[in-house]
């Protein structure tokens, strides 16, 4: 199959999505100034939701808290392609478009995303276009995929609201994905020159830790009675930083964390400090033993002062595997529709260091995960933000639309051969499985 | 008390004497340096000189002490004069030895220049005659605690059994008949000064083995296990206890590394760091040495590597005897005016002295004699006349108060001493401190 044979339906989402962009791009700047954090996006859900519903689809709300779900049915029956979009917003305080009362910002572009996602919305709503489709689309708003705030979500945990703590985590385990057979979704970014689109490459795996030191408080002019919670953290810091060369480049190991209780007062000996820790890896298989030097590195840290430590490990993202069949098709279609030099490929094992959940969703499914150039500044900083709203909506839709028609057009040939290629590592529920056996909480006492 | 004078000064004119002797002899020790348990040539010094000046003498006591005895053959108290014959290793002191890096930068060679010069007196029969009970001149070995890996190979080939000089002669008996003792140590307080009283540090000795895995340190440093990041682990958490000290405990942690890793292109796998633990108190150096042993062993845990933390017994806190301190004072006072006999302070160093003090009445009074920091490579003994001869004769004066007639002042001092353990209490307190253990965690 040639993306050629789909001219005709192309050229009308093209169009489709030319006479909306400015709609578009107002989805997405009203969007940047709702953020709002990870399973708390309900402004950014009710807008969307209607947005969904003025194009006519049925809107499942209220999955794993925040997240939606849109059915596209094509015409005839087909594999199912999901194009995603992100809800949630960084915690990014001094960022200019931050909510100056939750701190929340559209520091990582998401809200570009549901821009782009809409683009393709409507666009394949064009009664042509469905009739063309062998299978159905649908649209899903992924809740919280920025990997934070992690005391609340543990909080919602608790209470039964969530078991995993990432929007499409939750949603495999809630079955969303369970007819879904294919996923995509273009996120923005900030890269060195012009070309507009890139595919191809991989992310980290990750694991979070909560870890909490247990010391004794006292009158810090009276150490001798204390036990120093804040040492032990520190101490564990220097520990974990000396293992640093032992982290093979291959493996893109990334260690980092915050403290984010420190002590209750200057005064008294700190009995209580939480660091939040981030472990990172190619892969799950790397990331493992890495983690496990760390864990090694909290306890010398407590057992150093006489503390007890509890670590409470929390299952974060795998790596993420781009399907080569659908990435094909969407450099085809870039370079159809934005010109030859508008997409680069970088190899599948390249990664930035940086973590998503779609690398979760492409353990059981084929998936693509294409950045759009679009943003200046620092990704996650305080001056990331979207420069070119052509580049970060509209081209993205354009070029998911015109992929989606050639998986799905033609009897889905594309879709059934992508399929017919892709072998996913794991099914959902092994997925889940994998996922709950990664929660884990260690306690040292000392001995 | 007229008697006592003319016994004095016959001590001193008998010293005067020899005066260029002594010194001489104490010069040649700082030119010959010898660190402890290694005192042969010293040893041999000293051994020689006591028995060309009549006294009995018994020698090889711990590989290198000697002891020679003035029995006045009246009965009487038996008084200890000390000095100890081994030296530092400073590198790059001025008199250091070129080929061991010894050097006498703690003026151990003045003692046993003071200790002679006590000798010296006592040899005149006009002094001897006057007095009850015996005096042994003690030139005890391995007053410095250093060289923790030597001292635990002679601990091991049975040798010794404690790392410093006067354990061993009170373990092999030397003291069960001594009732008090003295050594004067130089000291670099206001010059011209002696100083008495004061208190010092008690403290134990660890030495620490961490096993990593070697590894190329370029090529594949994730295949070892770092053993010198463990140990630098251990530090910093040594140092994270420092909060919590009490001041009033005087606390001293002071590690060295003996052996950092074997070439810096391969993964460093035996790491050794030998450290003290001191306090003012025994509760507070075992309290402090269980912080650092967790300390040790999260270095090892926190890099995967294993900890084999050896404690030896180091020694006691010092506390000197106020009687006979008083009675020194008085006698240091006559030599030099009574302005010039300061009272010391707590000391946070460590002698086995200390040990001693825990068993009878005991001094340890400093003559203010030399410049520069003590174990440093400056530390330089300016005042031979202070620090031998006035030493001697200040610790001669006061075993005269305390042995004239029949040695009742001695008697009384000896007799009333409430001694905080005895000999059989202090060895088994002593081999309570020793432990082995190796942490694989």
């Amino acid at each position: 199959m040639k993306s050629s044979d789909t001219s005709q339906t192309r050229a009308v989402a093209l169009r489709a999505i030319d006479s909306a962009t400015r709609d578009l791009i107002t989805d997405a700047k009203t969007v940047y100034s709702i953020p709002e954090l990870g399973f708390n996006e309900r402004k950014t859900a009710a807008y969307v939701q209607q947005r969904l519903q003025s194009l006519g689809f049925v809107v499942e709300t209220g999955i794993a808290i925040t997240g939606m779900k849109a059915v596209l049915q094509g015409a005839k029956p087909g594999p199912t392609i999901a194009v995603i979009a992100e809800l949630d917003g960084l915690m990014v305080p001094t960022h200019p478009g931050a909510d100056t009362e939750t701190g929340a910002a559209h520091a990582c572009g998401h809200h570009a995303q549901i821009g782009s996602m809409l683009g393709v919305a409507t666009a394949l709503s064009a009664p042509e276009l469905r009739n063309a489709l062998a299978g159905n689309v649908v649209f899903i708003l992924t809740p919280a995929e920025e990997f934070i705030d992690i005391q609340n979500r543990l909080a919602l945990k608790a209470s039964g609201d969530l078991e995993f703590l990432s929007g499409k985590q939750e949603m495999i385990r809630l079955g969303t994905f369970d007819d879904v057979d294919m996923a995509m979704m273009v996120h923005t970014s900030a890269g060195n020159g012009s070309v507009l689109l890139s595919v191809g490459g991989t992310s980290n795996a990750h694991v979070s830790h909560q870890v909490k030191y247990i010391g004794r408080s006292a009158h810090a002019a009276a150490t001798n009675y204390g036990i120093n919670a804040l040492q032990a953290s520190m101490l564990a810091n220097t520990a974990i930083n000396t293992q640093r060369e032992t982290f093979k480049e291959s493996d893109v190991v990334r260690v980092h964390g915050i403290i984010s209780n420190g002590g209750a007062s200057v005064n008294a000996v700190p009995a209580e400090v939480i660091y939040e820790g981030r472990v990172r890896a190619k892969s799950l298989e790397a990331l493992e033993p890495i983690a496990e030097k760390i864990i090694r590195c909290y306890r010398a840290g407590a057992l150093a002062m006489g503390a007890s430590v509890e670590i409470q490990s929390i299952a974060g993202y795998h790596g993420l595997i781009q399907d080569p069949t659908m990435q094909k098709l969407f450099i085809e279609n870039a370079e159809l529709i934005l010109g030859r030099d508008s997409i680069s490929v970088v190899g599948s094992t390249q990664t930035h260091g940086g973590s998503t959940d779609m690398g979760d969703l492409s353990t059981i499914m084929p998936v693509i995960h294409p950045y759009a150039n679009s943003a200046s500044g620092v990704g996650h900083g305080h001056d990331y933000l979207i420069d070119d709203y052509d580049r970060a909506v509209v081209a993205p839709a354009k070029v998911m639309a015109a992929t989606v028609l050639d998986l799905l057009a033609n009897d889905a040939q594309g879709a059934r051969e992508a399929l017919a290629k892709s072998r996913p590592i794991m099914t959902a529920e092994q997925y889940v499985s994998v996922q709950r056996g990664r929660f884990k909480t260690d306690l040292f006492e000392p001995s | 008390m007229t008697e006592r004078a003319n016994i004095k000064s016959s001590l001193s004119s008998s010293i005067n004497k020899r005066a260029d002797e002594l010194e001489r002899i104490a010069r040649d020790i700082l030119e010959h340096p010898e660190s402890g348990y290694r005192e042969a040539r010293t040893s041999k010094l000293v051994a020689d000189w006591f028995r060309s000046n009549g006294m009995a003498v018994q020698s090889g006591i711990a590989r290198t002490g000697v002891i020679g005895t003035f029995d006045t053959g009246r009965a009487g108290p038996h008084v200890a004069v000390m000095g100890e014959l081994d030296s530092l290793i400073v590198p790059g002191h001025v008199h250091s030895d070129s080929e061991t890096g010894a050097a006498h930068a703690c003026g151990h060679h003045a003692q046993i220049g003071s200790m002679l010069t006590v000798a010296a007196g006592m040899a005149e029969s006009s002094v001897l005659n006057e007095l009850s009970g015996k005096i042994s001149f003690m030139a005890t070995p391995a007053e410095e605690y250093i060289e923790l890996e030597y001292r635990e190979s002679l601990r091991e080939s049975g040798e010794i059994e404690f790392f410093g000089g006067k354990q061993e002669f009170i373990k092999q008996g030397f003291l069960n008949d001594v009732d008090m003792a003295m050594l004067t140590h130089t000291g670099a307080e206001t010059p011209g000064t002696f100083g008495v009283g004061g208190s010092n540090n008690g403290m134990i000795g660890k030495t620490i083995e961490y096993i990593g895995k070697a590894a190329h340190a370029g090529g594949s440093p994730h295949l070892g296990i770092n053993a010198l990041n463990a140990a630098h682990i251990g530090l910093a958490a040594i140092h994270a206890q420092r909060d919590t000290f009490r001041d009033a405990d005087t606390v001293r942690v002071h590690p060295i590394i003996t052996k950092g890793g074997a070439a810096v292109n391969s993964v460093p796998s035996d790491v050794r760091i030998e450290t003290y633990v001191r306090a003012s108190n025994v509760p507070a150096i075992l309290n402090t040495s269980e912080k650092i042993d967790r300390a040790f062993r999260a270095g090892a845990l926190a890099t995967g590597a294993s900890v084999k933390i050896i404690t030896n017994p180091g020694y006691l806190p010092a506390k000197y005897d106020d009687r006979l301190t008083e009675i020194y004072r008085h006698n240091a006072g006559s030599l030099v005016g009574g302005d010039n006999v300061i009272d010391l302070n707590h000391s946070t160093g460590c002698t086995d002295m200390g040990d001693v003090s825990q068993l009878i009445p005991t001094i340890q009074p400093t003559a203010n004699a030399t410049t520069g920091n003590g174990h440093g490579v400056d530390y330089l003994v300016e005042n031979y006349d202070l620090a031998v001869i006035k030493a001697g004769k200040a610790m001669g004066m006061t075993i005269v108060d305390l042995l004239a007639g029949d040695g009742s002042k001695g008697r009384k001092i000896a007799g009333t001493f409430k001694a905080p353990m005895t000999i059989r209490e202090y060895l088994n307190r002593m081999r309570s401190f020793r432990s082995e253990a190796t942490y694989t965690e």
